[in-house]
């Protein structure tokens, strides 16, 4: 079990990098926007550009 | 894929812009194979333009259509002007290779105008990001500065039909963005630190059953202490401030016996730690802080959903102004305007600053200011307010005050205000709250002083469950959690809740008063009928004549005119200011207007504002009816108000044929003409009297007084500015319906604030005996609790999906 003083540390590290990234994001911008992003998966472009067919 | 709409749109109304097609027009555009048909060849071109881009899915995913919305403006615009280089410097906040500008966008209105938005923008030429926030109508653009302009960019989006403005860096700084991205913050701090004190605690409770190497325990509980302290300090701070302001307050608010349970256990699990005790609960305080956190994230989530009104208003002034320096005239953006400035304003235009006239004479429409629909004469020395539109003279004006000092800016800042301060329910639970709290207290200190002689080993585990089990966080979020989702609801449906008690009058209405003018109907007036006095000429031929005439005002009635037809040539257009329009048109002198100006001889027709003369060389040939229309969905509303079992009734300030004639066609039995504000104000009073829960309708600013003696006031925004600051509900569409789906939401809303309530207090009145009996250890007790608030959240939240 004494791995667990070797483990429980290295999980409390990582944790502390999740928070940092996720601070990181928020102050970024990444998150002012939580409800348009929901509806683009449904909106992508399945109707070919009419000006882009013969590409 | 599918073609059908998911909502429903009446055949004769634009496939694009959902206005009703005007008779006679026939315009189809062909999206994904079908014909769809469209009000004007502008809408049909922005329809194409969409549909040639592969952007067809707007029109299916989009929600019902605010009438108007989309429509491409009738102006061309002065976009090149913003490809300058000062230009940009001005308004980016990027480098000097990357250009970074956020860009007001009027005129969107769901998810999918943000996607359209969005995907036109990221094809430009060297765009590398946009950013799009619908709830704030804000896009945030960067890109290559070599390889798009500025104006190029701000001409796709009106190609679009949306109406963008630029803004400067430093009126971009949102205070609900610094709010939101903080609660986040606290939010992911408190699920981390839960998730981990939970798993820790998992350990330790098998230590309990199955023995522990001490040592091991003790890591556990001091690693449980690491991830346990973040949440305290950070995630918890806005319970530990709010019980501090409400101490100082003489007004303790749930948040004290939240803090009280958080720091008790927290520094009794601390103790425990250090000294190796027997207990630690840092898997009770976290747990109670995520979800309390979670419960105040989802709030003031759906408090931002309303659409930020000041930016809507700052959307008047027009992008630029045409500066005079000597003798040039230069171009600028509105921004860069200073006082003392010297600036030509055309015809047409939108007046970019408050200011004093110089030089010439015109008339102004400040109706969207102060709900004054009559133009205004402008002379020399006279002020012109920020934000009004010029009608038909040349005017220079010196600025005097621009950006937020206007009398515009003013009033975006009053109603900022509005909508930051604390809505009276939420004061009023607050204030029940404040006494729950202390009783609780009480009884918290009576189950401790009991243990303490009973049993005193388990007296502080006993008395922190009281105090979080019986935290009446569910009864204090019981309303306001309603009341913020009904909100965000109703701005989804086209409706503004300025204030919060608005929606339990909603609810509780029984009688709707309409005004008439720019309410009922739409406050611009039609032709109704025409009467020819000169057999000689044909009707047809004498509107084409009024139309070519008045193609040269911006007045208006002389929008009334306007027909679909080829005009005939005019040459010699003088606008009279406040009397006519007169020109040569096919060679003959023809003069439209009042009758004394149309033929210099006559007074003998009363000079009634809804009666336009046509004159031809001093003799009158024709006169005009103008009536003002009704609304398209005016009859619909109030038929369906009338369903919902709510009286109708109208009281106008117009004349009695017109009134009469409104009231008849929508059936309104009780109507009154002729009311001054005083007189309507009374009526008010009086249905109030007899038990009535009145709603006022109106627009205008006669009826600022009148919206605010109701018990709930129900403005247009497209009318009076100052109407609405002092409406509690508003509008912001050219239909009435949106009151009708307003009232059923309303009577939702308090349907949930009850079942809340009820849920509330059976949970309490259960939780508390059982807690106080020892039952409920502090981690069931941390559970119990946040489910309880979770379920009147979650509860709240079903508003959010009400289709009324």
């Amino acid at each position: 079990m004494s791995i667990l003083y070797l483990l429980i540390p290295l999980a409390l590290l990582i944790l502390g990098a999740a928070v940092w990234a996720f601070f990181w994001a928020v102050s970024s911008g990444q998150f002012d926007d939580l409800d348009t992003p929901a509806v683009r998966i449904i909106l992508d472009d399945d109707t070919k550009p009419a000006n882009e067919k013969e590409e | 894929m599918s073609c059908d709409l998911p909502v429903t749109m009446a055949a004769d109304s634009c496939y694009h812009c959902a206005l009703p097609i005007p008779a006679g027009c026939d315009i189809t555009v062909d999206i994904e194979g079908v014909d769809r048909p469209v009000c004007c060849p502008g809408c049909k071109a922005v329809a194409e333009l969409i549909r040639d881009t592969g952007l067809s899915s707007y029109y299916a995913m989009r929600e019902a259509p605010e009438p108007g919305a989309g429509r491409p403006p009738d102006e061309g615009g002065e976009w090149h002007i913003f490809n300058s280089d000062d230009m940009l410097t001005a308004f980016s906040a990027g480098d000097d290779e990357l250009a970074d500008v956020t860009i007001y966008v009027g005129g969107m209105y769901c998810s999918a105008c943000s996607w359209l938005i969005e995907s036109t923008v990221t094809r430009l030429p060297g765009v590398e990001t946009a950013d799009i926030n619908p709830v704030a109508h804000r896009l945030r653009v960067r890109w290559n500065r070599a390889a798009l302009g500025l104006g190029d960019l701000l001409r796709s989006l009106a190609d679009l039909g949306y109406e963008p403005q630029p803004l400067t860096p430093d009126s971009t700084a949102r205070p609900e963005v610094a709010e939101q991205r903080t609660a986040l913050k606290r939010l992911l701090v408190a699920s981390l630190g839960m998730m981990q004190a939970m798993m820790f605690a998992v350990g330790l409770y098998a230590g309990d059953y199955q023995g522990i190497d001490p040592d091991m325990q003790h890591f556990l509980r001091l690693v449980s202490f690491f991830v346990t302290t973040p949440v305290v300090f950070y995630s918890a701070r806005p319970f530990f401030a709010g019980a501090i302001r409400g101490v100082r307050a003489r007004q303790p608010g749930m948040d004290l016996p939240v803090s009280i349970a958080v720091g008790a256990a927290y520094a009794a699990s601390v103790y425990a730690t250090f000294t190796r005790g027997p207990a630690v609960w840092y898997d009770s305080v976290t747990m109670f802080v995520f979800f309390l956190t979670l419960g105040r994230f989802l709030e003031m989530r759906a408090r931002h959903r309303s659409i930020d009104r000041s930016t809507a208003l700052s959307s008047l002034l027009p992008n630029t102004a045409l500066k005079l320096s000597g003798d040039e005239r230069l171009v600028v953006p509105v921004s860069q305007l200073l006082a003392g400035d010297l600036v030509a304003v055309r015809a047409g235009d939108s007046i970019p600053a408050d200011g004093t006239v110089v030089d010439g004479e015109t008339t102004v429409d400040e109706a969207l200011l102060t709900g004054e629909t009559t133009p205004l004469v402008r002379r020399e020395g006279d002020t012109m307010t920020a934000g009004s539109v010029n009608l038909d003279g040349n005017v220079t004006m010196r600025v005097e005050r621009t950006g937020n000092a206007t009398t515009l800016g003013t009033i975006s800042r009053l109603s900022e205000q509005a909508r930051f301060a604390r809505p009276a329910f939420v004061q009023l639970a607050d204030r029940i709250a404040s006494y729950i709290v202390v009783a609780l207290l009480v009884v918290a200190a009576a189950v401790a002083v009991y243990w303490y002689f009973a049993a005193p080993e388990r007296a502080f585990v006993i008395t922190l469950s009281v105090l979080v089990v019986t935290c009446p966080c569910a009864l204090a979020l019981a309303t306001p959690a309603a009341f913020a989702a009904a909100g965000a609801r109703l701005s989804v449906l086209h409706l503004l809740v300025t204030d919060g008690n608005a929606i339990e009058v909603l609810a509780k209405a029984n009688s709707v008063i309409f005004d008439k003018t720019g309410t009922l109907t739409k406050g611009t007036p039609a032709i109704t009928s025409i009467e020819v006095f000169d057999d000689g000429w044909e009707e047809q031929r004498l509107r084409k004549v009024a139309a070519a005439l008045e193609s040269a005002s911006s007045h208006p009635i002389a929008q009334a005119f306007s027909i679909d037809a080829p005009l005939p040539e005019t040459s010699g257009l003088r606008v009279s200011i406040g009397q006519g329009v007169s020109g040569i048109v096919d060679g003959r002198r023809w003069r439209l207007g009042r009758a004394d100006f149309v033929s210099s001889g006559t007074a003998r027709r009363s000079d009634s504002a809804t009666r336009v003369y046509l004159g031809l060389d001093d003799n009158l040939v024709a006169a005009f009816s103008l009536e003002d229309e009704l609304r398209h969905d005016a009859a619909a509303t109030v038929d369906a108000l009338r369903d919902l079992g709510v009286d109708v009734s109208l009281l106008s300030g117009d004349s009695e044929i017109p009134v009469a004639r409104v009231a008849d066609a929508l059936d309104i039995e009780q109507f009154e003409s002729d009311c001054s504000p005083k007189r309507k104000l009374d009526a008010i009073k009086f249905a109030q009297s007899s038990g009535k829960k009145v709603i006022m309708v109106g627009d205008g600013i006669n009826d600022a007084p009148v919206l605010a003696g109701a018990d709930t006031s129900v403005a247009l925004a497209h009318g009076a500015m100052l109407a609405q600051t002092s409406a509690d509900v508003i509008m912001p569409g050219e239909s009435l319906s949106p009151l009708v789906t307003g009232i059923r939401t309303a009577r939702m809303t308090m349907r949930i604030v009850r079942q809340n309530l009820a849920w509330a207090i059976v949970y309490n009145a259960t939780a508390l005996p059982l807690a106080a009996a020892g039952f409920v250890p502090p981690w069931a007790a941390a559970i119990g609790m946040s489910a309880s608030s979770l379920v009147v959240v979650l509860n709240a939240l079903r508003l959010s999906r009400y289709l009324p």
